[in-house]
């Protein structure tokens, strides 16, 4: 196995999880896609390194390669629930907001005609 | 004109609390899942440094790390909202994955594995394990005290 060829194929998939191009991401995404791959070159080279001086098998040394690759998969998982963890944080922020001003609205009618009537 | 006023408003009041009912439903943080995920990742990682001693040795600490696994996998299928949850801890769970299951099969099917492998696998399970934890951890421990607080239960 080319340890090229793996990243290349780790960068597809995982382009393909976080959905487009690599130029078109978010730099916030951009930088996570890129720290994971970076991860990924150094410890396919490590991985590379036992294999020759024979601290590992092969079959040890491609387990290791499909870790990486099915790490790939946990990792959009992960994100994916994650967006939808923010998006439900937003959506509390703005009800809250929307409930206070309500209910300041009520109130303040309720004080309103309370004067009023007084 | 008054009483339309106020039926307009608390109807939409009591929509507005229903759905957001709805939406801290799925981000409420969940302390058994944080708790059983620590104790598997710790359990794990102990287990997997005896995988230079033959397989059939650990017999027990094996089997009894599968049930807890499949025990967490059962819990978080049930879960309402969780199916990022549950696909996360069935990859763990998944002998086919090269995650914790997936590591044991290899032990078995070998006997034995060698010590740089261990330490390099545990890296690996460290993440994943680690990935999940994180997520549960995302979600927000205080959004059901806040929703009790705008309903004026606490």
């Amino acid at each position: 196995m080319d340890v090229k060829d793996i990243l290349k194929e780790i960068k597809g998939n995982l382009l393909t999880l976080v959905g487009g191009k690599f130029e078109d991401l978010k730099s916030e995404t951009k930088q996570d896609v890129q720290d994971f791959l970076n991860a990924s070159k150094e410890k396919l080279e490590r991985w590379t390194l036992f294999l020759a001086n024979g601290s590992i098998t092969a079959e040890e040394y491609k387990w290791l390669v499909e870790s990486q690759k099915d790490l790939v998969v946990l990792k959009g998982l992960y994100a994916a629930g994650v967006s939808k963890i923010k998006l439900g944080h937003l959506k509390n922020t703005i009800l809250d907001t929307v409930i206070k001003t309500a209910l300041g609205a009520v109130l303040n009618n309720n004080n309103a005609s309370g004067n009023a009537n007084a | 004109m008054k009483t339309r006023f106020y039926t307009v408003y608390f109807t939409a009041l009591a929509f507005l609390l229903t759905t957001s009912c709805i939406s801290l439903k799925k981000t409420v943080f969940d302390q058994y899942s944080y708790q059983k995920g620590t104790e598997i990742k710790v359990d794990a990682l102990r287990l997997m440094d005896k995988a230079s001693t033959q397989y059939s040795s650990q017999t027990a600490a094996i089997e009894h790390l599968e049930a807890e696994m499949a025990k967490i996998v059962e819990y978080e299928k049930n879960k309402p909202e969780n199916k990022i949850g549950y696909a996360m801890w069935k990859m763990i769970a998944n002998p086919d994955k090269k995650f914790v299951a997936g590591f044991l099969k290899m032990w078995k099917e070998n006997g034995t594995v060698s010590p740089v492998f261990i330490d390099q696998a545990k890296g690996q399970v460290t993440e994943a394990l680690d990935l999940i934890l994180q997520y549960e951890g995302k979600k927000d421990p205080a959004a059901e005290n806040k929703l009790k607080q705008i309903l004026g239960l606490q």
